[in-house]
């Protein structure tokens, strides 16, 4: 009796501070989406502005005022005036071959420091570490020029090969922190049981970790395949005639019509479009380390 | 969780890494410091002779004015390739009958032959001696044991002698030079490509050298750049109106993601995409906006608010540009930010701001009292990366003005190497942009430990 007394006594306040709180909440959630689809719209617009401008006619792209319905007319116009210009297959070729020399090389390379880092305590792991994000943090600008200079003198400028080694150079810091916080969201008790029951460390790690590293590795490479993909600078510093195509479209962005300028953009921004898409999960995995 | 052992295995792990940084990192920085201050063809040393085996008399500095005294040739290396102020001399290798009748054979100066018959290649085969033109001349032609004026004579050949060619020999000249160093007369010799002549032929300068030398001339030359100067405003303008926004926005971002909303995964995605997008591409979508019958015009056409397109993106117009520029940056970059505070975020205890909401705390106040003191590590690597690529801004700039109109110091990198081809001065402003994100980093850095050590 008592106890149903002092609810009713309390019931109302609470209720109208209860419900006081939940207007607000729902307020609070109706403007969080407001926010969340206005920044959408912020990111989204340009995007979509420039796939319509890629996928429409040239006399479209040249008239002014623009129609507020995109797409209209569509044709394959643009996009063939500028997979035909000159250097645009071949850059787009020289791209993909450089992203990929980079993925490969640098996830080689990266992996296995990648697992020292998040595995071993050893004297000079923190100096490692340290010096990785200070290279990691190091302007492209300053690498570009000297690095250039000295594939002269070696007789290997100009050429896809060369800057796949510069790409991976300036990918692999990136890779080994990415790698090395996959690994270390791996328990270590996992491979220690699987050599409890018998296996070597090397079948532990085949066996019991590799499958659960996969997906985050495979992350990371694709970011790396984006890095280099996307790279401008050291790319038209260290190239001349095997141009990637980012190095391509900025050379020629000068002289060329606003048709070619918005394929290309479209162009560089497809990898970005799909890649992110499956990376999106391990994005945090990626830069959490860092303030670590 | 780590294995606890002292062993290599680690070391080997790590060690292609480290090879490869070192080889692709740390090697090119020292070039690229190298570069930036150590002038490669800075002083030319002199010889007592025509000849590299000689001993050096002193040397000279590039651009010193010098005299020609006398010029020689001597056998080219075959490594030497179209150098600009190279000059050679041809001397053929000939056999015929001299003064005397007798078989003579020897080196004679390509100008002293006229080639009468030649191999399908162009080789000459054949040739008569040319006449000495002038009265005083001599009217013999010297054959020589070997293809330098200094050696032996073999026997004099007569004008208009048939005379068979056997070889051809290459020569490269050198001078005989005298000038001022130091407030000392030097004279000496030196290879003809290291040296230009001037129309006179008497007088000349040192056009470069083969030693190198300590300079602050490359730093200089950035100095007095004309586009140094606005390239710096530019930058640092950019890098004041850019880092604030982005921040602020990525803190929002940021926000709405930990708010775990129903479409979360999406958004994600989409505030995502820029990270993935190259300066290039970001620039040609702001320019795709900006340009003159592009979005942004059109869009006020259509809301009557303007009657014609409008030019943004002209010399006129600079701060169009540099808007355009920063909305760009804005739009490319934020999302990196983004992620870092996410991170930061994910770090701070959901309790914590549980109980602060408990006792009433706004959104306001939880951001000035919890999350900001507790995001301060996240922010301040943050900072320090976005710092660093804001100097590097380069191809949104080239994409929205040309270069030419707006410019920013890595855009001035890449003009110097490209358009001058000058890579010392190159380097020299890529050396300035590291030493800018040092001592920014180290400003930040520094600014953060003070406040704490304040605090406690």
């Amino acid at each position: 009796m008592s106890q149903s007394g002092i609810e009713t006594a309390v019931s109302p306040d609470v209720l109208a501070i209860q419900q006081k709180h939940l207007r607000r909440q729902k307020l609070n959630r109706a403007s969080t989406y407001v926010i969340a689809i206005l920044i959408s719209l912020w990111i989204l617009i340009p995007i979509f502005f420039i796939f319509s401008m890629a996928f429409t006619t040239q006399e479209a792209v040249r008239a002014y005022p623009k129609s507020i319905l995109p797409f209209i007319p569509f044709s394959l116009d643009t996009m063939r005036f500028f997979l035909n210009s000159e250097g645009i297959v071949p850059g787009l070729i020289n791209s993909v071959i450089v992203a990929v020399i980079t993925l490969l090389l640098s996830t080689i390379i990266a992996a296995p420091a990648g697992y020292a880092i998040s595995r071993y305590i050893f004297p000079g792991r923190n100096f490692f570490r340290l010096s990785i994000l200070a290279v990691r943090a190091f302007p492209i600008v300053v690498l570009s020029i000297p690095l250039a200079v000295l594939f002269i003198q070696a007789g290997i400028f100009d050429s896809i090969y060369s800057l796949a080694l510069m790409h991976t150079a300036l990918a692999l810091p990136t890779t080994i922190l990415v790698i090395g916080s996959v690994f270390a969201s791996i328990p270590y008790e996992l491979e220690e049981a699987a050599m409890v029951f018998g296996c070597t460390p090397w079948q532990a790690f085949r066996h019991v970790v590799l499958p659960l590293v996969l997906p985050g590795i495979a992350a990371s490479a694709v970011f790396t395949f984006v890095l280099s993909w996307n790279e401008v600078f050291a790319a038209s510093i260290l190239t001349l005639q095997n141009r990637t195509l980012p190095a391509q479209i900025l050379f020629s962005l000068s002289n060329s019509s606003e048709a070619y300028q918005f394929a290309g953009g479209f162009f560089m921004l497809i990898p970005a479009l799909i890649f992110m898409f499956f990376i999106r999960r391990y994005l945090f995995n990626m830069w959490g380390q860092v303030t670590k | 969780m780590q294995k606890k052992k002292r062993n290599l295995a680690p070391y080997w792990l790590i060690l292609p890494s480290l090879l490869y940084l070192a080889l692709f990192f740390a090697y090119p920085m020292a070039r690229g410091l190298a570069l930036s201050v150590w002038d490669d063809e800075a002083v030319l040393p002199l010889r007592t002779e025509a000849d590299l085996a000689s001993a050096e008399v002193g040397r000279m500095h590039q651009g010193t004015q010098v005299e020609i005294l006398g010029q020689q040739g001597n056998l080219l290396a075959d490594t030497l390739g179209d150098e600009t102020n190279l000059l050679t001399e041809l001397w053929f290798n000939v056999s015929g009958q001299d003064v005397d009748g007798a078989e003579v054979s020897g080196w004679v100066p390509e100008t002293r032959i006229r080639v009468r018959e030649e191999a399908d290649d162009g080789t000459p085969l054949q040739g008569t001696v040319r006449r000495r033109l002038g009265s005083n001349a001599d009217p013999l032609t010297t054959v020589f044991a070997e293809p330098n004026e200094n050696s032996a004579e073999m026997g004099k050949l007569e004008a208009s002698a048939e005379v068979q060619i056997t070889a051809v020999a290459t020569l490269e000249v050198w001078y005989q030079v005298r000038g001022e160093e130091a407030g000392q007369t030097i004279e000496g010799w030196a290879p003809s490509r290291f040296i230009q002549v001037f129309g006179d032929e008497v007088n000349g300068r040192i056009d470069r050298g083969t030693a190198g030398e300590f300079t602050w001339g490359f730093f200089e030359r950035m100095f007095n750049d004309r586009f140094f100067g606005p390239a710096v405003r530019t930058t640092l303008l950019l890098m004041v109106l850019i880092i604030p926004t982005q921040f602020v926005l990525a803190i929002i971002m940021a926000l709405v993601i930990q708010a775990r909303l129903k479409f979360n995964s999406i958004f994600l995605y989409i505030f995502a995409i820029p990270l993935g997008v190259s300066d290039l591409a970001v620039g040609i979508l702001f320019f795709s906006i900006f340009t003159q019958n592009g979005l942004f015009n059109s869009v006020l056409q259509g809301l009557g608010l303007i009657d014609a397109a409008r030019p943004y993106l002209t010399a006129d117009t600079r701060g169009w540009i540099i808007a355009a520029i920063w909305l760009a940056e804005v739009w490319r970059a934020t999302s990196i930010v983004m992620v870092i505070v996410v991170s930061g975020l994910q770090a701070i205890s959901d309790e914590v701001l549980e109980a602060a909401e408990l006792f009433g705390a706004g959104l306001w106040q939880r951001l000035r009292y919890i999350i900001l003191p507790l995001l301060k590590p996240s922010l301040q690597v943050a900072l320090i990366l976005r710092t660093i690529l804001a100097l590097q801004v380069f191809a949104v700039v080239i994409a929205l003005s040309g270069g030419d109109v707006v410019t920013v110091l890595a855009n001035e990198t890449y003009r110097q190497y490209f358009e001058f081809r000058n890579a010392n001065v190159a380097s020299a402003y890529a050396l300035f942009i590291l030493v800018i994100s040092m001592v920014s980093a180290v400003f930040y850095l520094r600014a953060v430990r003070t406040q704490q050590e304040i605090a406690s």
